[in-house]
């Protein structure tokens, strides 16, 4: 059985839609801005690709606002987004339509301000739980629109986006769901979130004056990830209901792979990558010589880069050279468990369009990352099949195969 | 703050937080209920006035609030304690 993308919903710091975002990545804009949504004078990295201007009160009410965390209302941004795009669902049994949704830190927003509130002896929003659970992004879609069949929510931090879209895959597949709103979102630009990954090295710190270059993935001279935040949502159904209701489609999802390191809670491990790579092509029925696009996970992290260089080159062989990769955190940074939904958007429009958006900051190059990671320029590239890699803390390793029809 | 003053910024408020609604129509006796407000809203109602009104909704006398005017009143019986 084939599922096909019907829809596609994205909120991010270079484009609040589809078609606005990828103009900007077609482009190489970057989204990473001096962190204005809270006083980060006292973090190494002050830099973020923060969304300005996103105003939830344009569509939820003011009672829905206080039962909501920022990583909802990103969510749910998208979400209609989607179903809008998709044409609706209104076709469907309501319970036969599914939410599969990614979110690595869930409503950390609202767990940072209750508890500094907690510490200072207030009172905390009653709300307080339902905002932080990390399913609550994807009640709230069902909520918003009556989807009543299976709602699931994926954390695996920085993969999270990619396993829930293999979830819903395996739901439409599995004859679970009709359809399924799928994909991730997150919200942690937030002051001991960011510590946290400041605790580990993990975030950029040598660009606070410089944000637009601080991002660059396979770069020489990175120096870590910068946080981002956004959510990416698709609509996925199987292909003959797809064509049955006349929905435009954008591309084929064709397989998904995942593969735990169980080695190291942080640290990159080069065969778990590779065997999430492998595991979603055999789940495609196709083999390495047939991709042509590698939406890399690609955090800018000096050590996450040059492993993740070293998996494609133990996959793909002397082939590797020849595949065209981009990085798509080049310019919004790092949405943790939203990153993998939004990678997968832009493996999804470079599939549609014909174009490879480009990895910026790439003048030169990290010796030991030596491949086609299509340098601060967008190439024009007829693609049939495009991988989107995420690999997450937990040794969490998924990637997920989307095809020309 | 006097009463009217008190009053006035407390219906203000209850409006701030109503879908649609003409603030003439919100008396001291308007009852939580009569608004729209079920119990987790008028929770989440109190919540809000506490750092509006630098006052702490706690303890058992808060489970006997039901009204516009009883907000009024256990406000103007708590002094502020955080002045926001």
């Amino acid at each position: 059985m084939r599922v096909v993308v019907t829809g596609m919903g994205i909120i991010s710091p270079i484009g609040t839609s589809t078609d606005q975002f990828w103009n900007a990545a077609i482009n190489g804009v970057s989204g990473i801005v001096s962190i204005q949504c809270f006083d980060a004078s006292n973090l190494h990295s002050r830099i973020a690709g923060e969304i300005s201007g996103f105003t939830p009160s344009a569509f939820l009410s003011a009672k829905q606002l206080d039962q909501t965390d920022r990583f909802t209302q990103l969510a749910l941004y998208a979400a209609n987004q989607a179903v809008e795009d998709a044409g609706g669902l209104d076709g469907y049994d309501p319970r036969r339509l599914a939410v599969s949704l990614g979110s690595g830190m869930g409503g950390f927003a609202t767990f940072e301000s209750s508890a500094v509130r907690k510490l200072q002896n207030k009172s905390i929003p009653p709300f307080s739980v339902p905002r932080i659970m990390a399913n609550s992004a994807a009640a709230w879609i069902a909520t918003k629109h009556g989807l009543k069949g299976a709602n699931l929510t994926c954390s695996t931090a920085c993969s999270s986006g990619a396993n829930a879209i293999g979830m819903a895959l395996d739901l439409l597949r599995t004859g679970k769901a009709d359809a399924v709103v799928a994909g991730g979102a997150e919200a942690c630009v937030l002051p001991l979130t960011m510590a946290g990954f400041e605790a580990l090295y993990a975030l950029s710190s040598g660009f606070n004056d410089d944000p637009a270059r601080a991002s660059r993935p396979f770069a020489k001279g990175r120096d870590g990830f910068v946080m981002g935040e956004g959510a990416g949502i698709l609509i996925l159904e199987k292909e003959e209901e797809a064509q049955r209701r006349g929905a435009k489609i954008y591309a084929r999802l064709a397989g998904y792979g995942c593969a735990c390191d169980a080695t190291h809670i942080v640290a990159p491990d080069r065969d778990g990558q590779v065997a999430a790579m492998q595991a979603a092509l055999d789940d495609a029925g196709m083999t390495p010589d047939q991709v042509d696009y590698i939406n890399a996970h690609a955090t800018s992290t000096p050590l996450g880069d040059v492993v993740e260089t070293k998996a494609i080159k133990q996959l793909f062989g002397e082939r590797a050279p020849e595949i065209a990769i981009s990085a798509t955190k080049s310019m919004i940074g790092h949405s943790i468990g939203a990153s993998a939904a939004i990678g997968s958007i832009a493996t999804i429009m470079s599939l549609h369009t014909g174009t490879i958006h480009p990895t910026i900051n790439l003048d030169e190059a990290d010796p030991e990352c030596d491949l086609n990671y299509t340098p601060n320029h967008a190439i024009q590239k007829k693609i049939q099949t495009g991988v989107c890699n995420a690999f997450g803390f937990g040794g969490n390793n998924a990637s997920v195969v989307f095809t020309t029809l | 703050m006097d009463t009217a003053d008190l009053e006035a910024k407390v219906i203000a408020f209850i409006a701030s937080k109503v879908e649609n609604i003409d603030i003439s129509a919100i008396t001291t006796a308007s009852k939580f209920e009569e608004l729209g407000f079920d119990s987790l809203d008028t929770v989440q109602l109190l919540f809000d006035a506490e750092d509006t009104f630098g006052v702490s909704f706690d303890g058992e006398e808060v489970k006997g609030l039901r009204s516009v005017g009883d907000i009024i009143d256990y406000i103007g019986k708590h002094p502020p304690t955080d002045a926001v």
